[in-house]
């Protein structure tokens, strides 16, 4: 036998010491609790979770066990947990950093997660599985707590980089580790040059990447499983996604796990949504004729109409802010379009918009989220709410973790409405509400369903409802009929849109997107592209269609 | 541990530390600390410190501990007990800090006829774990016989069956050991050796094949550096720290024990 052997020898001087003093010695009572006490700290098998057994209070789903299983039995501890949106990736990680702290195989460990997450990981870790997690906030931190969470830009930056380069890790955990997807970044390095016995990188959108930047996460975990980069360009360079190689597909998911809603037998709270069409008023619609004007202008190239148009529909306030800038820059005189654009912005009393979704937040008479895109209507909103007597909450990505914390809990206990704009997302579970409406849309399909996936997520009881607002006869009813209703965004389960646009390799959806919406000149330009956009989902959707039926004949 | 085992461990760590129960249901316990017991395990060292320096009378704190949850435990200030719960695993801790080391008399169950004389033992509980991307536990216990040598296994069930006291039994008298305690665990201790050696250890092999497996593919990752990065041996030594198969023995708990002789 040649493995290392090492004898515990401080038992051995204790007992001595007593014999030669002649006690103090225990009782048979608590000599036999101690042996009992490690029969239960003791683990019987390799294989098996411990975990479970000591988190009887949490509801673990049957497909987070798995997951725990895979990850310590067939992965050795270092995998990709891919899991779709909702799906519970930090209760998946914490149940694997439970088990071989209930093993004793790691006692220092350290999670890297993005800054508004921190707190909440540190609550969680805590609170559901009692694992003595710590924020980082002072530098001696890395060295005397063991479990320690906190932000990879924090962690990077010198001193707090050499300290932890000092530390012996038994286990890193990664959240969001799509970040990491390019190697010449300084992150890159960062997490490189970690020891990772055990590592977890945590991502719910790998699918979408290109396919160096699985290779690179892949070997960010586990150098070489993949090959070395020339190989790798050699071998699978003509690939562009991961899908349509069956043999490099076999090989990530060796060291990634990925859930997909449909494949759970978890039943979903339903999705019931609905769009709300709104017409104008006339000074409304002179309003949105005037900025449409503004195409003909000479300096119509250096601003994106579709925005102006776009914050037309949502309000006046947004509106003015851009055109003020625009004023400023053009320094001294207001070019007369412009003026006349003020001047319409100043004959618009009314918002009707507000009064529909006032009118909808009175008949619901519940908790109400509405997003929008920008800051100027949620403050204007906030202020003509309470104007009819009902209390919001605003709500900022921005917003410090405590400030999100207290915003959310001044919703639940407090107020009717939560008017949040984009990045809210991140980190906030309103489970609580099951009422959304989207005041306007955004362009990228993504953002919207990460808008839903806040309420609509684990947890929620209740159907979800879901109100698209678009003004008739604008660019909105647009996005909402060509997009929305043609691809059938909202019918689709999370995660869905993006397998189709996997099998695509329409990895860059987002930027076909941003073109039709930020860069078109003219509606007529982003109908054209929008229905271009449509054509290729529904050819992809074809194809995966006949791919699955294919798949199944054989 | 299912959650009846739990309440059976608390009351009697509580008993066998002296506490009193101020009550007790089928679904909670209330125990009034010793001070003792309070040093031992509210962590409130300051209090402890001005109580002893003003020379007031301390007041132990009383523990509620909830075993299982009820309408009546919802409405109850107290801490809910669980296989997971910090405070059960602090009291395992406290337990085996406070259950190391001992010393008994075997009692005769017969009134004698003369003297009797109880031979020394030495027993031991030992955690063998098998360590390298797993690990498994087992728990074994020893007693040596500190005249002869010999060396028995379940040595603590067999304490079960006997009659054992702290203080040595009238008509009694102790055999002083041929083999003294430190040789005497020197004794085990190779014992423990050799009954590792002799197991089958696949599973250490299975570690090392991984261990070999990833090891190629972080050396082909690298094969084209000349001089390898950092980065290279940082991994090479994690994956050390990850696979190797390394087996370590701590005693749980163990001492001395007078027996009489059995013939079987």
């Amino acid at each position: 036998m040649n493995i290392d052997l090492e004898m515990d020898e401080t038992w051995k001087e204790e007992f001595l010491a007593r014999v030669e003093k002649d006690g103090p010695w225990a009782s048979w009572e608590m000599y036999e609790l101690a042996l009992e006490a490690a029969h239960h700290l003791s683990v019987p098998e390799f294989n098996g979770l411990q975990a479970p057994k000591h988190l009887p209070h949490l509801t673990i789903l049957p497909h987070q066990i798995e997951v725990a299983r895979r990850v310590v039995e067939e992965m050795n501890g270092k995998a990709i947990l891919a899991d779709e949106v909702g799906l519970g990736k930090t209760i998946e990680a914490g149940l694997v950093l439970k088990e071989y702290m209930i093993r004793g195989l790691v006692k220092k460990a350290l999670i890297l997660v993005p800054a508004s997450l921190v707190s909440q990981w540190v609550r969680e870790l805590n609170e559901k599985f009692f694992i003595p997690a710590v924020q980082q906030k002072k530098s001696y931190v890395w060295e005397q707590c063991d479990i320690v969470v906190s932000s990879i830009d924090t962690a990077k930056k010198p001193p707090h980089r050499d300290i932890i380069y000092g530390q012996s890790y038994d286990m890193i955990i990664i959240d969001e580790a799509h970040k990491l997807k390019n190697n010449k970044t300084k992150n890159y390095e960062f997490v490189q040059n970690l020891k990772k016995k055990f590592c977890l990188l945590l991502t719910a959108t790998p699918i979408q990447n290109r396919i160096e930047e699985i290779f690179n996460l892949v070997s960010l975990l586990k150098p070489g499983h993949l090959g070395n980069a020339e190989q790798f360009a050699k071998t699978y360079g003509k690939t562009r996604a991961i899908q349509t190689n069956d043999h490099l597909k076999a090989l990530v998911n060796k060291v990634m796990i990925r859930n997909r809603r449909a494949d759970t037998p978890i039943e979903w709270a339903k999705r019931h949504v609905e769009p709300v069409l709104i017409e104008f008023t006339n000074e409304e619609r002179e309003l949105y004729e005037a900025v449409k004007a503004l195409r003909r202008e000479s300096f119509a190239g250096s601003f994106s109409l579709i925005t102006l148009l776009r914050e037309a529909c949502s309000s006046r306030e947004a509106l003015f802010l851009t055109i003020k800038n625009m004023i400023d820059k053009c320094g001294g005189a207001v070019p007369e379009p412009l003026e006349r654009v003020l001047e319409k912005i100043n004959a618009v009393t009314t918002n009707s918009k507000a009064e529909k979704a006032l009118e909808l937040i009175r008949s619901i008479n519940d908790k109400v989220i509405i997003f929008t895109e920008y800051r100027a209507t949620q403050f204007y909103l906030q202020w003509f709410l309470k104007q009819h007597g009902i209390s919001s909450v605003p709500f900022r990505g921005g917003f410090r973790r405590g400030k999100k914390d207290w915003m959310q809990e001044l919703f639940k206990h407090h107020a009717q409405v939560f008017i949040a704009t984009e990045a809210g997302g991140e980190g906030i579970n309103l489970q609580f509400c099951r009422y959304v409406i989207n005041y306007d849309l955004p362009w990228n399909p993504m953002r919207l369903e990460q808008r839903i996936g806040r309420v609509h997520r684990l947890g929620q009881t209740d159907d979800v409802y879901i109100y698209n607002f678009a003004v008739k006869q604008t660019v909105e009813e647009h996005i909402l009929t060509l997009l929305y209703e043609k691809i059938r965004l909202f019918e689709r389960v999370v995660g869905e849109l993006d397998d189709i646009l996997a099998k695509m390799n329409l990895a860059n959806l987002e930027r076909y997107f941003e073109d039709a919406f930020v860069h078109s000149r003219s509606e007529r330009e982003m109908k054209i592209k929008m229905e271009n956009i449509v054509a290729m989902i529904e050819l992809a959707e074809q194809l995966g269609k006949e791919g699955g039926e294919r798949h199944a004949t054989t | 541990m299912q959650q009846h085992e739990i309440r059976r461990f608390v009351e009697r760590y509580f008993a066998a530390n002296g506490c009193t129960f101020v009550e007790a249901s089928d679904d909670y316990l209330t125990v009034q600390l010793t001070a003792e017991m309070d040093k031992e395990l509210m962590n409130r060292p300051f209090y402890w410190h001005y109580i002893e320096r003003i020379g007031g009378v301390p007041q132990p704190m009383q523990l509620t501990l909830i075993t299982r949850a009820s309408e009546r435990t919802d409405k109850l200030k107290g801490e809910r007990l669980h296989f997971g719960a910090p405070r059960l695993h602090q009291l395992f801790r406290s337990a085996q800090k406070r259950g190391s080391f001992i010393r008994l008399y075997e009692e005769p169950s017969a009134p004698l006829d003369g003297n009797a004389a109880l031979h020394p033992w030495l027993g031991m509980n030992v955690t063998i774990s098998y360590e390298c991307d797993r690990k498994k536990d087992e728990i074994v216990s020893l007693g040596l016989h500190l005249i002869s040598g010999t060396i028995v296994e379940s040595f603590h069930e067999r304490m079960r069956e006997r009659r054992l006291t702290p203080k040595i039994p009238d008509y009694c008298f102790t055999i002083s050991p041929l083999i003294k305690p430190r040789s005497g665990i020197g004794r085990l201790e190779q014992y423990i050796r050799s009954r590792i050696a002799a197991d089958n250890h696949a599973w250490a092999d299975e570690a090392r094949r991984r261990w070999a497996d990833d090891l190629a593919l972080l050396d082909e990752f690298y094969k084209d550096c000349e001089e390898k990065p950092e980065c290279y041996y940082i991994e090479k030594e994690a994956l050390e720290k990850q696979y190797k198969p390394r087996i370590t023995v701590s005693v749980i708990n163990g001492g001395l024990f007078y027996l009489l002789p059995r013939s079987s």
